[in-house]
């Protein structure tokens, strides 16, 4: 038996939103602590964990942990149908496979129930380590966002680089190159919009933009985001979800030497 | 070493077991963690490096993996000097992977002449372990860079012996893949995927822009070696396992049988699961195959060849000298070739290849209705007197030779028809007449047959045989039987296979009486071809004429009773064509000039893959497109040409080119050279712009199957072939083609 039940249901909406455009299935896993998720894209390239956490839902039951299998098409196809203030609990049964959205406006007039088919999901669940990053900058979303879209018009991949000075996003295409450099700022009148950098060595790496510009789609999600960099490792871009958890995605780096190859 | 770090921080959030989410495990901190820890790592690394972990040292891994291998290849130099060391001072490491095989041992492995071949040697894989899809590809990459005939069977024979040596399993994925085929061509699964799709693929999967790769493909010529490229530049975060030969084999059946509603879509997302999983110069050989365009010179006639030799060594067929060793070889390729003629299907002669040996393979293998086998084909002749040279002492005779679609029609017991193509293609749904007509003229007692027939268009008022220009305006497929405006003949000259029983080895004159036997004419419908028996020559030059004045195109020659078995596939001695064109008017070549060129793909990288030829206009003192011409060229000339013309390549067309818009080459070039090229004949065309308003009205002429045969260094451009020649050319071999003063035929 499975019930959990979020006020915010637009938060919800968000998340499929942000992650349906680079994975097309994946296991929902819920336990007694929250629901969660880890996905891969088809391409072995980048990887999505989601998690939400229980006590941001106002009513949450699991009676056990249980793994659903999910089109996110499908998914967003059906959540489409929530309005923005409706609160939606998500129901599904032992054994059952299907699961059911349910869908309440706030003045409670209506109410709409959406059942949808589970999928068998063959998935690897990976063990992701914790590891010390020798960069950590936490920047406005929106910003990130603006960036990786500008840039995208110019090249394909994207030189991210923090040095003492800043963080440079350098890219270069047919009919130029672009740098753009953000320097710290902490002092804004919110939190949020301040950009952090903290920094035990520079590193330089580089990424294809479009799955850089795919994880954007997460920016309505928080105001802030962060990105944790080490040579060697790929790069975790962290969109924190309000008392609720978080949605990482880990982006393989571009080998160097590709440079050369967007010269000739 | 980053890995540790996390275990000894005991990070929480590492959880291999998909039952058990992170979530429970946060909620338990109590357990243990070191021990879960350690053995769920253990866990993720035994599954074959599953870690993120892995990803993060797979950089460190792979240099060091590559520091071992110059360690290990210096030590090879070493040992190959005088002072062998000892056996038993064999560094342990060799028994790590004992099965770890440096690449460059495996490539000189499979160059090896066979009886030096080891089959076991190039394996790097256990017995029975699915073989990898990188032995086969780095094999297809060796034949790439080899010439010689020879050469390349060995290599693929040696692959196809390795195959069979540990995983015989595995074998027919190899073979079909080495042949670039997917399924037997009458069951006509192709894999159909545009280049349009693969490339779409190749950006999704190596997270690029479809026009990057669209410029790289350019620059490189070659799909394939974008994706080898777009490979190498992108990590991933875990290896995909690694490809095996029957995965990438069934992945390319999924795609063939993929059909319908997102089909496209589909079969891309397999694409890019192969192209993702693929390493080194896998892509290259995944995209090509996919294209079916290896165009490394592997036909498939040697991947026959390879496979009965394969099978001779691996059977190790006894022999006493080498000599005999090479005769065995020559008779299972001989063999194997025949069977699969009679046979075309490797679903079914691997098996029993494997099974039985190549030696009892035509035992086991043998004509089966409903499996096409190709038509057998005739030489060309250049006259009357030729034949009559050739056939000397022997019974011969004619046949019309008609203008139409060559046919084999598959009668099965259970009363199912198909039609199948000189390609083995399924026609059946582009001839429901054909097919409805055969409960007409097949007589009742026949439950079963296979005729070989030419499908003529027809017109049944005048009783006529239409050109076949007319029959190729009908629909492909899913034609309805109501909707028919080009009506059929259809005409039968031979029988394969009747109630039961193959005729392929009964001589022509017993086939053609079981099928006198078994057929009725019907009128309009269903014909035996017009034959006769003769050996005088004004007889036979009579029959031809005729022939050719009731529209055919000539004539075909038979023997009737000796050396006259059916011989599947094979252009034929004992067949023998006689068509007017090799006799008259395009007989004589014509001179031409080359104004534009294609890029060469695959093989022709780098130089012209074909070019555009023009006529000259005299009245208009312009140049008009005729053909397009890529056959007829020799490697060497090819590139002299390349070069030659590359130097005259000007930005846009001349204006006095006269070439239809639709014409896109991809250069231009100033008139400067002729060329003689040969045709079988001009037809009307509404591409090619040469004469037209002379012939007709807005269409021009074109050459059909033009081939090179030198280039005119004494004629200058404004020399060439004028349009008033080829005119003049069309029209006498319209009128050795139509009957006297029937000129409303040509429409």
């Amino acid at each position: 038996m499975l019930e959990l039940r979020l006020v915010q249901g637009s938060l919800l909406k968000k998340v499929i939103e942000a992650i349906k455009d680079l994975v097309t299935d994946a296991n929902f896993d819920c336990s007694a602590t929250g629901l969660s998720l880890q996905a891969m894209d088809s391409s072995h390239v980048a990887l999505v964990a989601l998690l939400l956490r229980s006590e941001g839902f106002e009513h949450y039951r699991c009676d056990r942990n249980i793994s659903m299998g999910m089109n996110l098409n499908n998914m967003s196809k059906m959540l489409k149908c929530a309005g923005n203030d409706d609160i939606i609990t998500i129901k599904g049964d032992d054994g059952s496979d299907t699961i059911t959205f349910m869908f309440e406006s706030p003045n409670q007039d209506k109410i709409s129930d959406f059942e949808m088919k589970l999928m068998d999901i063959d998935s690897e669940h990976l063990g992701i380590p914790e590891a010390e990053y020798h960069a950590i900058v936490k920047m406005p979303s929106s910003e990130f966002s603006r960036i990786c879209k500008d840039l995208s018009s110019i090249g394909d991949t994207v030189i991210i680089s923090v040095t003492k000075e800043g963080v440079k996003f350098t890219t270069r295409g047919d009919i130029g190159t672009a740098n753009i450099v953000c320097r710290q700022n902490k002092t804004v009148d919110k939190p949020d919009e301040a950009t952090i950098i903290e920094m035990n060595e520079p590193v330089s790496l580089t990424f294809a933009l479009r799955y850089l510009n795919s994880f954007t789609k997460a920016t309505s999600l928080s105001e802030s985001v962060t990105i944790s960099l080490s040579s060697d490792l790929p790069v975790v871009i962290e969109y924190k979800i309000a008392d609720m958890g978080y949605i990482r995605f880990y982006l393989a780096p571009k080998i160097e030497d590709d440079e050369e190859e967007i010269k000739s | 070493m980053l890995f540790r770090v996390p275990i000894a921080l005991h990070s929480l959030r590492c959880s291999c077991l998909p039952p058990l989410p992170l979530s429970s495990f946060l909620k338990n901190p109590n357990k243990t963690p070191l021990t879960f820890l350690f053995s769920s790592s253990q866990r993720c690394t035994m599954a074959s490096g599953r870690t993120v972990a892995d990803v993060l040292m797979g950089a460190s891994r792979a240099a060091a993996a590559k520091k071992n291998r110059q360690a290990l290849s210096s030590q090879s130099e070493n040992s190959s000097s005088p002072t062998k060391k000892p056996k038993a001072l064999e560094p342990p490491s060799a028994s790590d992977e004992p099965k770890k095989l440096e690449t460059t041992d495996i490539l000189i492995e499979l160059r090896k002449k066979g009886s030096d071949f080891d089959p076991k040697a190039a394996a790097s894989w256990k017995d029975g372990d699915p073989v990898p899809f990188i032995f086969l590809a780095r094999a297809l990459d060796l034949i790439s860079n080899e010439s010689g005939r020879i050469a390349i069977t060995d290599i693929i024979c040696n692959v196809f012996r390795t195959v069979m040596a540990t995983t015989p399993n595995d074998l027919l994925p190899t073979v079909y893949l080495s042949a670039n085929r997917v399924a037997p061509p009458h069951e006509g699964i192709e894999l159909g995927i545009g280049d349009a799709s693969l490339i779409k693929a190749l950006a999704e999967a190596y997270g690029r822009k479809e026009e990057h790769v669209n410029k790289q493909l350019q620059e490189l010529g070659d799909l394939g070696l974008v994706a080898k490229a777009s490979r190498s530049s992108q990590r991933v975060l875990y290896k995909p396992q690694r490809l095996t030969i029957a995965k990438v084999f069934d992945t390319f059946r999924a795609i063939a049988k993929e059909s319908g509603k997102d089909s496209q879509d589909k079969k891309r997302s397999y694409i890019k699961g192969l192209l993702v999983a693929a390493t080194d110069c896998e892509p290259l050989y995944i995209i090509r195959l996919l294209q079916s365009k290896m165009r490394i010179g592997l036909a498939e006639k040697t991947v026959l060849v390879a496979l009965g030799q394969a099978s001779v060594y691996s059977e190790a067929l006894k022999c006493s000298t080498s000599k005999n060793y090479s005769q065995t070889l020559e008779e299972a390729a001989k063999i194997i070739k025949q069977v699969y003629s009679v046979l075309p299907d490797y679903g079914k002669i691997v098996p029993a290849l494997l099974h039985v040996g190549v030696l009892n393979l035509s035992e086991a293998c043998n004509f089966s209705l409903g499996v096409p086998v190709g038509p057998m084909l005739a030489k060309p002749t250049k006259s009357v007197s030729e034949i009559l040279d050739k056939f000397q002492g022997t019974e011969f005779t004619c046949e019309y030779k008609y203008d139409g679609e060559r046919a084999q029609i598959h009668y099965k017991e259970d009363g199912s028809i198909e039609v199948y193509s000189r390609n083995a293609e399924r026609n059946t749904g582009k001839y429901p007449d054909v097919v409805s007509a055969v409960s007409r003229f097949k007589k009742p007692e026949v439950s079963s047959f296979v005729l070989d027939c030419e499908i003529v268009a027809f017109d049944r008022e005048k009783q006529k045989i239409l050109p076949f220009q007319i029959l190729s305006t009908r629909a492909r497929k899913g034609v309805i039987l109501s909707d028919i405006k080009v009506a059929v003949c259809t005409f039968a000259f031979d029988i394969l296979y009747i109630n039961g029983r193959p005729l392929l080895h009964e001589q022509l004159k017993v086939r053609r009486q079981e099928l006198y036997n078994s057929f009725a004419e019907v009128p309009g419908e269903f014909r035996f071809a017009t034959t006769i028996t003769s050996n005088d020559l004004e007889e036979i030059q009579k029959f031809l004429e005729n022939a050719v004045s009731s529209s055919c195109e000539g004539l075909i020659i038979k023997t009737l009773d000796k050396d006259a078995t059916y011989e599947p596939s094979k252009r034929s001695n004992n067949w023998l064509k006689l068509k007017k064109d090799y006799m008259d008017s395009v007989g004589d070549t014509l001179d031409l000039v080359p104004i534009a060129a294609f890029h060469g793909r695959g093989k022709r990288t780098g130089v012209y893959g074909s070019f555009l030829l023009a006529c000259y206009d005299e009245q208009n003192d312009e140049y008009q497109s005729i053909c397009n011409i890529g056959t007829g060229f020799s490697e060497l000339q090819l590139e002299e040409r390349s070069k030659s013309l590359g130097s005259k390549v000007i930005p846009k067309p001349k204006p006095y080119y006269r070439v239809a818009d639709s014409m896109n080459p991809d250069v231009w070039f100033e008139p400067a050279e002729v060329w003689e090229v040969k045709a079988a004949d001009l037809s009307i065309s509404p591409v090619h712009r040469a004469a037209s308003g002379i012939v007709d009205p807005n269409k021009g002429i074109s050459l059909r199957f033009p081939r090179l045969q030198r280039v005119r260094d004494d004629k200058s451009p404004e020399q060439a072939t004028t349009s008033e020649q080829i005119a003049e050319m069309y029209r006498a071999q319209k009128i050795s083609h139509m009957n006297n003063n029937d000129e409303e035929d040509d429409e």
